[in-house]
Parts: structure tokens; C-alpha cells; sequence
């Protein structure tokens, strides 16, 4: 029996390491090497790697026959799962396609079961079987009664509740089967949420044990878990592939315990990889990363999965610009793909004035550059875009959309707007280091005439509001979730959530009054931000004033003539400080590549980590390196030959979605849509409520605040500053945006203007081709082909008499075309 | 934004209504993963093929109707409590309602009310809408009930947008953190100008255009594994569609119904309209008909109601049934709250968030019935209290909506659509 066992066994490995046949297993090595089981609940998962003949690990758990020199000892499943029966010691042999390999075990306190701890060992299966989420007892108001810790943070509070609430019937150690946690759990009795058990299942075994043994909490001298961790922590794996983890909790005492069955899993791409509740991943059909998440009582880790593009690795030169490039070459080389080749001058120069400056060439600039001889012509071109108006316009619209420079329709407020949005304007147009910007809006202090940085703190006017706004604004993490419980998905538990809060304690605000103006009139009062001598923010959580303290930092103290707000600013803004740095980087990468390095950009957790994570890292030391120049970092991305790649992918990086091997089209954003219709239009907009002069602003990207009402730019996506999340913008297709831009007069008026340019062509005296070549490349950046140019020529000789008309008609199409709607 | 002041209604707190027109967007932005996930989702869940066709109507009675004068009579409690109205008996037996609404009366087989609603002490729309108070949405903002069915739904195809209001724009009809492409359209806003020819545009000229751009548009689609150029075309096609054949534009004309049919629905138009955009294929219509918060002269104020109400909704239920749409159409009408049980000084009910009364409809819901109770002088549920969201989750189930999906607000997190979400089961039948 035990050999029919054996063969199928070795069947089963032939079957499932059929991909690692083209390459012959040279070396076997296990994970754990040797094993110290201590009671009969430690049963650990055994990892075992093959070394292929061409270098790469991959995983053969699964596939490996498992024998015990002393079965007595313990027995190993085909999972490569231990169970330790007695004490003793054996040896485990591992044995694939003829190679082997030895793992010593030893046995010991086997006598008796050890005692259970209830948040070391409980608790957590309540979070594994889900219980404790979101959807069921997890949730604020609990489910039919019963109330647990979100995903099981605050095991005390689960544990009163299970012993103390519904009068004891939920756990009763005199009749262990009769308490409701397990008659609910195995379905015994009615249970909303369905059975969660097997009565003879591991899971029920210890809970019903714990209750016997009187429900204990365990111990003060207990240990606790300091952090979890993964075996392996990365690996390159195939397509269709498989890896078995293994997850260790570390303790305070020293000791390590193998977890994998009591982690909860997630990965961050289901369509790369996807992980069973043992742990076990499996890789899809596509190429590229994923992040598979493990938790437990609130620790976070991760594996990584590299799943590269089958076939033999393809070569490619690549010459490296700048740093960007060093990296995003390594990671394609990585993955087996290659780069898409340059774009061309005229894609590029549309590309970058667009990125740069939100603004698209004339037809003369795109002409001349491409024309140009000069070498060097495309670093030129970034220096001078970087120098222009427009550059600051730009990204001082960005840069308020985040700081949420908002008016709400009130007028009294429009100084300010006005005020903070020309001071962050001209802070870009400066290229104010990052660090002193950061730290002049954080410290800003006084009224909005002297300081136009306080107005930021009309919209942050709570603790809460500065926690959400300064952690996903400027270090890139979103931490709303812990204000009212542990961040599920991050080490971030309330009190790292209420010690940033401290830190705004002391904001005060008052209003002044002008003197002899009547109280009632809010023109004429001012609104002053001070620092007080003393404040403090409660902790939600303990009811305790919290103590300020910075993420992964020691706490802080101010004295009382001290701006606790400067100690906050002075950490985060260190080159040191983890966050920082990066954080802009990638939002910066992600401005001009439609996709963060990690993404979304302001959500960079453990468990979400970077595609590319020496890439960010170059990119945030470039950073730090030039003073905290942005304009050094721009030159840096759009220097790079990976910014200037082309769109149209080749057969090795089609379906690449995140390691930037080509060019990633992007819808035009709201604004530079607008600004880009009026161009092509040359039909200019005034906006309601500001000057009619020359000096006026008259581009969207040059408005102050959200307040200029606008229909074009409301559903083409401009956000209302709601939130200090970038993703409020839309730039996704709509049906609302698409009807606006095909039948809607306001578009209709632009182009037929009187003035406008098609009237302007239909007058000009120059031929009808080269006006149409000349409008192909306003729009799209490129000359037509022959063919769109002969129906073009056709379609305006069909309207000789009116010419204005067919020029209209071509405007409309090409304003409604691909070629003009993305930058590419 | 701009703002069109509509029929304004002045509440107790002095504070006229957002009950005006205003611009808003429609339609909706999902990308290709999402249509590939939503297709994927209702391809494992092909038990109910055709429920993603339902589509529900939701009346809103701003100001808070009075309960005790409408559904929820107490012949037998004091004289100041009962006040003016008499019940009448419905066409099920041991249901009884107000005198003034005899058309619902001889149809309450098809008809249902929960009279044991718990609701909140605010002024808005926002809770019967969203399933959040508007406490809650000045910080959360949650979606209107319509903006879901929008973010779902928006690739259903059809010349015809998701969601319409025809009450303008108001806290409960915002997309909130859905975002504002799933605004409703509104009549009367610009979305609405933009269904006609622009000014100098012919069919013909269209046409030619569209020739034009069918072969400029070159640009291979390939190049965007995002799916925005393939949404687009889609786009393209159904905004073109939407222009020249007008579905929209017919369905907001209610003199496209026949004379008798109008005669029917006078006063109450809108009910009729409701019904036409539903019979487009329009996902969610939301309507408010009448001013409710009735401090003084409220029996007075109910008398000319009432009847106008019964009107609206006794021909739309007959209508959906007559069409064979009754089980695709789930209809909901209440306001904000009830009304206090006591008659004041003035003859009036104030606010009474305790308890309300809410009608249902359609859906493929248990009718015939009415389902809790108010305690005997109708001040607070007898048994079986339900929330606002509890209506709201059967709603939402009816047309095939699970109210425990989650969608990602601006800080990532994920939000259920409802908190709260055990449904009434005694709808559900």
C-alpha cells in the first residue's frame, strides 16, 4: 500500500513540475533544515526548493514524496505539512525525481497539550474563518448581537465579549459543546453566516479545548508577537506555477512559531497570482508581479512573485539616459521583455509639452523639432519646458487639486484661494525645494494675506483632517482606516493614527475684525491660525490624551513655546524619513506614466509594494541628492529613454501593464482637454467671475480654485477637491464627456466661430493640403496619411463654395479623434 | 456649477430645499476590467439572468409625510392623536388605509407599506437615498441609490443614460465617492441640451462627420490596456445614437402618450414620465412630488395632497402591470420622516423620526400587505422596528443589487454600498 502510495505520489510530481522539465532539478534544499516541535499543536510546513540546471529556485512541496525514519514520531501530508505525535526524534527524507534531501526532527512536550493563549492562538482563527471582518461580527455594529475587533485587533475586547456578553451562553466550559461560538460555528445551531467549521477540523478542536480548559486569556507573562514572517520572501515563478509558504511569528521571548495555517492570505493581483487559505500560491497566465500579503494579530508581510514571459530570455540594448534607466532595464530583463523602440520627435515633443505643461505644440514648433539636427534636442526641450509659465500653471493646478485649494461658491473665501494658489504657483515657477514647501504649508501661521499656506488649514480643520491630508498628501500612506481601528492591510494601528494628531493640538483659530466694520459683514473679518501653549487630542481608543509621536518614530514633546507642528515637519522632511521622498517621486512618476511605481500613488504599504522598487528608491534619491528639486526630478523622468519609448508594444511586452516598457497612453485630463479644444479651435474662453483683459487668465490649467463653473469640465473629470486623493480625477471614458465633445454647442460654437480656425483656414490663401497637414499636426502631433489626407481634400472640394464648413467638419473630427483625445 | 432655481419648497427651519435643477453629469466610467469583472460576476450568478434589467422608481415626499394620515391610521386612539382622517378598507382584507387614497385602496394586492420605518430628525433626502443620514455624508459621502445602479450598469448599453432625477440635484441624489460620473441626468440641465442637434448641425451634416471620423480615427486601440479607447468607441456609438434617435428626448415628452393616458396622469406628469424613461430602459428615476413638513394646516394640507398621490401611483403600478413590467419595476415612496402623533395647537403634525410608513411596489416583492406596526397611538414600532437601510437593502435586492458589494472611497477604503443591510423578509415572501 504504502509504495501504490509512493508512485502515485511520484506521479503526481512528474505531473506538476512538468514546466520544470525543459530544465533538470540539480539540488534540493528544505525549510526549515531541521525542526524542534514543542506540543501537539505545533505542526510547521516543510518548504522544499529545487535548483534547476539553469539557476532558477522553484517550489516542489507539493510535488516531493515525504517519509519518516520513525513513523511513530510524526508523519508528514503530502502538503509537506509536520504532525509531531510522541517524543523522539526521527529524520524526514525528501525525495524528488531522485534527488533527496535530510531534515532532522526533534519531538518533545508531547504528554500533554500545552496551554492556549487567546490572542496568540484563538483569536486568531475568528479572523481566518472571517468571523471578525468587515461584512460580520467585524463591523462597528457587530452582526445580530455579537461584536468582534476588526480582523481580531483588540483580542481583550473580543474576549469580553465572547465571556461576558449574551450571558455566558457564547462560551461554557462546564458543557464545552454547548456553547453558542461552536454550536454557531458547526452549523449545529442557526448561524447567519453559515457554518464556518468541521467538528473535526483543527480550527474546532482548539477552540473547544480552550473553552474546557475555562476559557483562558492566558497569561501576563504570556509572550506577545513582535512581527510575522515569510519563507521564501521572493521568488521567480512560471506561469501556471505554484509556490507553498511558510509564515512565522516572531515573540517577544525569542521563540518562533510557524503560523502558515493560522495567517490570512491576499494577494494584491489576482491575475498574476492568486494564494490559498494554507498558503499555497498559484500563478496565472500573464507576466508580471504580485504581492501576496500574509496577516496576523496585526502584523503584516509579504511575498513577492515574479512571474516572467515564458521562452528564452530576449535580448535587447538599451542605452541608458538617466537613473530611471539602469532600473527599469534590470526589472525587463527580469521579467523577459523587451522595451518598445523610441518614439518619434513628434510624438515626443507632444508627449512632454503635454506632460510638462499641459499644453499642446503649434504645428510650427512640432515641424521645427523634428527637424532640428542637434543631438541633444530632446534634453532641451525638457530644460526649456521646465522654464515656461505654463510648467508652473500646470502643475500649481495639481499641486491644489491635492491641497484642496477650495473656494465652495463662497466669495469672501476667494482672496484666499486666489492668494494660496499664486503662492504655490510661484513657489513651482521658483522650483522651491520640496522640503521647504512641504514645511512652509505644515508650519503656516498668521492670516492669508502674510501667509497663504494657512488657507490649507480651511479645509484641515480637524485632527483628523490633518492626519488623512498630511499622511496621504505628503508621505504617500493612506491611514483614514486607523482612526477607528488597526489598518488592515498595515502595521498601522489608532495609536500611530492619534499620535499624528497630537501634533495638531495646538492650532487655534480666531477671527479678527476690521475695526469700526459691523460684526455681520465676513468680508471685512479675517481668519487668524495661531499656535497655542498647551492642547491635546484625545485617543480615541484609550480616552487618554495621545501622546505625539511620528510613524515608526519615538514620541515627541514641545514645550509651550514651542510649534509642535515644527517637530513633525522637521521628521518628516529629513532625508532619512522613509516616506518623504518617495512618496513625491512617485507621484511625480506617476504624472507623467499614467501609473505610480506603486500604485495607487498614495497608498504605498507594506502589502502594496513597488513594481520597481529600486527605481523608486533612485528616484527619490535623486531628490534628496539635488536639494529637493523638482524640476531635477522631471529632468530626470523625461530625460530617460524609458519615457521616450513608443506606445505600440512588440510580441515580448504586449500585455505589460506595470514595468513601463512602453509608453502608457493617457486620456487629456480635464483642463488640458479644454485648453487643448480652445487651441485647435483657436476659440478662447472667458471664465465668469474673473477679469476680461489681456493679463486675465484664460487657460483652465491657470484657474485658482474649484469655483468656475464649467459643464466641459465637470464631465470631463475635473475633480471638486473633496478629498486630497488624486484619484478624484477621472480620466476614464464617459458617455456624458463623449456626447459634450460630439453635439454639444458649446463645442459646436468653438468650432464654427466666426474668427475661428476654420473660418481662419477656409480664408487662407496657402493650398488646402498644406492647411489640412498643418491642422493633423496641431491635433495630433503627426502629418496625415495619404489616404486621411486625400478624403480630407475630397470632403473640402465636395464644399467649395463653403469652405468654412468642410474645415469645420474636419476640426470636429479630428477634436473627436484618439489621436487628439490621448497623449501617446 | 451653475443653478437653476426650481419649484422651491420653504421648510420649517426657514431653509428653502436644494430642490432646484442643477447641472449634472450622467453616465458612467467603468473601465474594461471592471465590464470584464461585472460580466464574469453575472455569468457566475446566472440563476437570475434577467435581474439585471430591473429597474426601480424612488418617490420622495419632502418635508416628512405624515404617517398617521396616510398609511398608518389609528381609528381607535384619542381625538387628538387620530386627527380628521377616516381609514377605508383595502381590497385585503385586515388592511386599512387613509380615506383620501381610494385608488390605492382597490389595488393593494398590488401594493405593500412597511409601517414600522425608524428614521432620523433631518431635514433631507440623504438617508432614504443613500442609506445614510446626512450627518453621516457631510464627511462619507455615499452614493445615491441611482449612482450605484449607474456605476453597475453603465455598460448595459441602450441610448439611454443610468440614472435620471427628475428633482434636480440634491445630497441624495450626489454620486459621492462613486464620483461625478454617475450623476444623474437631469432634465433641464445641459446633459439634456446636449440630446438635440447642436445649432448648425443637420442629421446629414452629422453624418458626414461621423464618415470623417470613422477614418481619421486610426489610432490602434492596442496601445491602451487601460480600455478608455474601447470604452470611448462605445461611447461614440451610443452618444451618436442617442442624438438621432432620441429615446431619451421621446421618453421626457409625455405628449407623446395619447390623450386619455394624460388625461389620467394630470397634475401628476411626472409619475408619467417616470414611467416612460423606465419603459427606455433608464436604471433608477428619482421624483419628489409635493411638500409634507406640516407644522400647521396639516389636515388641510393632506386633503389636496393625498389624492393627487393616490393619482400618480395608482396609475403607475396599474400601467407597470398592465405592460408585464411589475416584477422588473420595484417602486418605493416615503419622505425623511413621520410626523408626531399629536396634533398641535396649529392643527399641524411636527417631526417625528420614530417611526414612518413606507410604500412598496413591484419588484417581484411580497404585496398585499402591511408589514410591522406603530403602537396604538402610532408613536413608535410596535414590534419588528426596521431602519431606512433595511427598506433601502430590500430595494436594492430586488433589483438584483447585493447592497454588501464594496467600491473604494478617495482614502481607498473599501465601503459596503449599505452598512446596514438585513433585508425586510417579509417583503421578500
Amino acid at each position: 500500500m504504502a509504495r501504490t502510495l509512493l508512485s502515485l505520489l511520484a506521479l503526481a510530481a512528474l505531473g506538476t513540475a512538468a514546466p520544470a522539465a525543459e530544465s533538470a532539478v540539480t539540488a534540493l534544499t528544505a525549510y526549515p533544515a531541521k525542526l524542534a516541535l514543542k506540543g501537539t499543536d505545533d505542526a510547521p510546513q516543510l518548504v522544499i526548493t529545487g535548483k534547476r540546471a539553469d539557476g532558477r529556485e522553484i517550489d516542489l512541496t507539493g510535488a516531493a514524496a515525504y517519509s519518516v525514519s520513525d513513523p511513530k514520531v510524526a508523519r508528514v501530508d503530502r502538503t509537506g505539512r509536520v504532525f509531531p505525535l510522541v517524543n523522539g526524534t526521527a529524520e524526514i527524507t525528501v525525495a524528488v525525481e531522485g534527488k533527496t534531501v535530510k531534515v532532522s526532527l526533534t519531538a518533545e512536550k508531547m504528554e500533554a497539550p500545552l496551554p492556549l493563549n487567546f490572542p496568540n492562538q484563538v483569536n486568531p482563527i475568528f479572523t481566518k474563518l472571517s468571523c471578525s471582518s468587515g461584512g460580520c461580527h467585524g463591523k462597528i455594529a457587530g452582526q445580530n448581537g455579537f461584536r468582534l475587533s476588526l480582523l481580531g485587533f483588540d483580542p481583550q475586547f473580543d474576549y469580553d465579549n465572547l465571556l461576558k456578553e449574551a450571558r455566558g451562553r457564547r462560551v461554557f466550559p462546564a458543557a464545552p459543546d454547548k456553547s453558542l461560538i461552536l454550536t454557531k460555528a458547526i452549523g449545529a445551531a442557526p448561524h447567519g453566516g453559515g457554518k464556518k467549521m468541521d467538528p473535526d477540523g483543527e480550527e474546532f478542536k482548539i477552540v473547544r479545548r480552550w473553552i474546557a480548559s475555562g476559557a483562558p486569556y492566558g497569561s501576563p507573562s504570556d509572550p506577545t508577537v513582535t512581527k510575522i514572517s515569510v519563507f521564501p520572501e521572493h521568488r521567480v515563478v512560471d506561469r501556471k506555477g505554484r509556490q507553498q509558504l511558510a509564515v512565522y511569528a516572531h515573540y517577544t521571548d525569542g521563540t518562533v512559531e510557524d503560523i502558515t495555517r493560522r495567517a490570512q492570505y491576499e494577494s494584491n493581483d489576482t491575475d498574476i497570482a492568486t494564494v490559498s487559505e494554507s498558503g499555497l500560491v498559484h500563478t496565472q497566465a500573464l507576466t508580471g508581479q504580485a504581492a501576496v500579503m500574509a496577516r496576523f494579530n496585526g502584523h503584516v508581510t509579504v511575498f513577492r512573485a515574479t512571474v516572467p514571459r515564458p521562452g528564452a530570455a530576449v535580448k535587447f540594448d538599451f542605452k541608458e539616459q538617466t537613473a530611471v534607466d539602469t532600473f527599469t532595464a534590470k526589472k525587463w530583463r527580469e521579467l523577459g521583455i523587451a522595451p518598445s523602440e523610441l518614439c518619434s520627435d513628434e510624438v515626443f515633443i507632444r508627449r512632454v509639452y503635454l506632460d510638462v505643461t499641459g499644453t499642446l505644440p503649434d504645428a510650427k514648433d512640432v515641424l521645427a523639432f523634428a527637424a532640428d539636427k542637434d543631438p541633444a534636442k530632446r534634453d532641451k526641450l525638457v530644460d526649456k519646458l521646465l522654464d515656461s509659465p505654463e510648467y508652473a500653471y500646470f502643475f500649481a493646478n495639481k499641486w491644489a487639486d491635492i491641497l484642496r485649494v477650495k473656494r465652495r461658491n463662497q466669495p469672501n473665501r476667494a482672496y484666499g484661494t486666489f492668494a494660496f494658489h499664486t503662492w504655490i504657483r510661484e513657489s513651482i515657477a521658483a522650483d522651491k525645494p520640496y522640503d521647504e514647501f512641504a514645511r512652509d504649508i505644515l508650519v503656516a501661521i498668521g492670516d492669508e494675506a502674510k501667509s497663504p499656506p494657512t488657507v490649507w488649514y480651511k479645509e484641515v480643520r480637524t485632527p483628523e483632517q490633518f492626519v488623512d491630508d498630511v499622511s496621504q498628501v505628503f508621505l504617500g500612506q493612506r491611514l483614514a482606516c486607523a482612526q477607528c481601528h488597526h489598518h488592515p492591510y498595515e502595521k498601522w494601528s489608532q495609536d500611530d493614527y492619534w499620535g499624528l494628531a497630537a501634533f495638531y493640538a495646538r492650532v487655534g483659530f480666531k477671527t479678527v475684525q476690521t475695526p469700526g466694520v459691523a460684526n455681520q459683514n465676513q468680508q471685512n473679518q479675517k481668519q487668524l491660525l495661531f499656535v497655542r501653549s498647551a492642547g491635546s487630542v484625545q485617543n480615541k481608543r484609550t480616552g487618554a490624551a495621545a501622546p505625539m509621536k511620528a510613524l515608526d518614530s519615538d514620541p515627541m514633546t514641545a514645550t509651550s513655546d514651542e510649534d509642535p507642528r515644527a517637530k513633525f515637519a522637521d521628521w518628516m522632511t529629513s532625508p532619512k524619513n522613509p516616506f518623504f521622498a518617495r512618496a513625491v517621486a512617485n507621484r511625480y512618476w506617476a504624472h507623467f506614466f499614467g501609473r505610480g511605481i506603486v500604485d495607487p500613488i498614495d497608498d504605498m504599504r507594506v502589502t502594496n509594494p513597488p513594481s520597481n522598487p529600486e527605481l523608486l528608491d533612485a528616484l527619490a534619491q535623486t531628490l534628496i541628492d539635488n536639494k529637493y528639486s523638482l524640476k531635477a526630478l522631471v529632468k530626470t523622468i523625461c530625460k530617460s529613454r524609458t519615457y521616450q519609448l513608443a506606445a505600440a508594444p512588440n510580441e515580448f511586452n504586449a500585455g505589460d501593464k506595470q514595468s513601463f516598457a512602453r509608453y502608457y497612453p493617457k486620456r487629456l485630463q480635464a483642463e488640458v482637454l479644454f485648453d487643448a479644444v480652445a487651441k485647435l479651435t483657436d476659440s478662447p474662453t472667458a471664465f465668469p467671475g474673473l477679469p476680461t483683459d489681456k493679463f486675465a487668465p484664460n487657460r483652465a490649467i491657470m484657474l485658482p480654485d474649484e469655483s468656475f463653473a464649467s459643464y466641459f469640465l465637470d464631465v470631463t473629470g475635473r475633480p471638486q477637491r473633496i478629498s486630497a486623493c488624486e484619484c478624484e480625477r477621472v480620466n476614464e471614458a464617459s458617455l456624458a464627456m463623449t456626447l459634450h465633445l460630439l453635439n454639444s454647442q458649446e463645442v459646436q460654437d468653438k468650432i464654427a466661430r466666426a474668427g475661428g480656425r476654420a473660418d481662419q483656414l477656409a480664408k487662407d490663401k496657402r493650398s488646402d493640403e498644406e492647411k489640412v497637414t498643418e491642422l493633423f499636426v496641431l491635433a495630433t502631433g503627426g502629418k496625415p496619411s495619404k489616404e486621411k489626407l486625400e478624403l480630407a481634400l475630397e470632403h473640402i472640394a465636395k464644399h467649395e463654395k463653403n469652405k468654412k464648413l468642410a474645415y469645420e467638419n474636419i476640426v470636429w473630427a479630428l477634436l473627436n479623434s484618439k489621436g487628439f483625445l490621448f497623449n501617446q | 456649477m451653475l443653478r437653476f432655481l426650481g419649484s422651491a419648497h420653504k421648510f420649517c427651519d426657514g431653509a428653502t430645499r436644494r430642490d432646484f435643477l442643477q447641472i449634472g453629469a450622467f453616465g458612467g466610467a467603468l473601465t474594461l476590467a471592471d465590464v470584464l469583472r461585472l460580466n464574469t460576476a453575472q455569468a457566475a450568478n446566472k440563476k437570475q439572468p434577467t435581474r439585471s434589467k430591473k429597474s426601480a422608481i424612488m418617490i420622495y415626499l419632502p418635508g416628512g409625510p405624515s404617517h398617521m394620515d396616510m398609511y398608518d391610521l389609528k381609528p381607535d386612539a384619542p381625538a387628538e392623536f387620530r386627527g380628521e382622517f377616516k381609514p377605508i378598507k383595502t381590497n385585503v382584507p385586515g388592511v386599512e388605509i387613509c380615506e383620501h387614497f381610494p385608488l390605492q385602496a382597490k389595488m393593494w394586492d398590488k401594493l405593500a407599506c412597511v409601517r414600522s420605518v425608524v428614521s432620523v430628525d433631518e431635514h433631507s433626502d440623504s438617508l432614504v437615498l443613500t442609506g445614510y443620514p446626512d450627518r453621516v455624508n457631510r464627511t462619507a459621502d455615499h452614493p445615491s441609490f441611482g449612482s450605484v445602479v449607474s456605476k453597475l450598469r453603465a455598460d448595459d448599453g441602450g441610448a439611454v443614460p443610468p440614472f435620471v432625477s427628475l428633482r434636480g440635484m440634491s445630497r441624495g441624489t450626489e454620486p459621492g465617492y462613486l464620483g461625478i460620473a454617475h450623476r444623474p441626468f437631469t432634465p433641464g440641465g445641459q446633459g439634456n441640451a446636449n440630446l438635440r442637434l447642436a445649432n448648425g448641425v443637420t442629421t446629414d451634416r452629422l453624418d458626414a462627420r461621423k464618415n470623417l471620423l470613422d477614418k481619421f480615427d486610426d489610432t490602434r486601440r492596442e496601445i491602451d490596456a487601460s480600455g478608455t479607447m474601447v470604452g470611448m468607441d462605445a461611447y461614440t456609438e451610443k452618444a451618436i445614437e442617442m442624438v438621432t434617435a432620441g429615446v431619451v428626448r421621446d421618453a421626457l415628452d409625455v405628449r407623446k402618450e395619447d390623450e386619455k393616458t394624460r388625461e389620467r396622469y394630470k397634475g401628476v406628469e411626472q409619475f408619467l414620465t417616470a414611467r416612460r424613461l423606465i419603459e427606455a430602459g433608464v436604471g433608477c428615476v428619482t421624483l419628489s412630488v409635493g411638500g409634507w413638513d406640516t407644522h400647521g394646516q396639516n389636515f388641510k394640507t393632506l386633503a389636496r395632497q393625498l389624492p393627487q398621490v393616490d393619482r400618480g401611483i395608482a396609475n403607475l403600478i396599474n400601467d407597470l402591470h398592465d405592460r408585464g413590467m411589475a416584477d422588473d419595476v420595484v417602486t418605493v415612496m416615503w419622505g425623511e420622516f413621520g410626523r408626531t402623533p399629536k396634533v398641535n395647537m396649529n392643527a399641524g403634525r411636527d417631526h417625528w423620526s420614530p417611526v414612518m410608513s413606507a410604500l412598496v411596489a413591484g419588484g417581484g416583492l411580497k404585496m398585499g400587505q402591511a408589514v410591522g406596526a406603530s403602537t396604538a397611538k402610532g408613536e413608535r414600532p410596535k414590534d419588528n422596528p426596521l431602519s431606512v437601510p433595511r427598506v433601502l437593502s430590500t430595494i436594492y435586492r430586488a433589483i438584483g443589487i447585493d447592497p454588501s458589494l464594496t467600491f473604494n472611497n478617495g482614502a481607498g477604503r473599501p465601503m459596503y454600498v449599505l452598512d446596514e443591510r438585513e433585508p425586510v423578509k417579509e417583503l421578500l415572501g
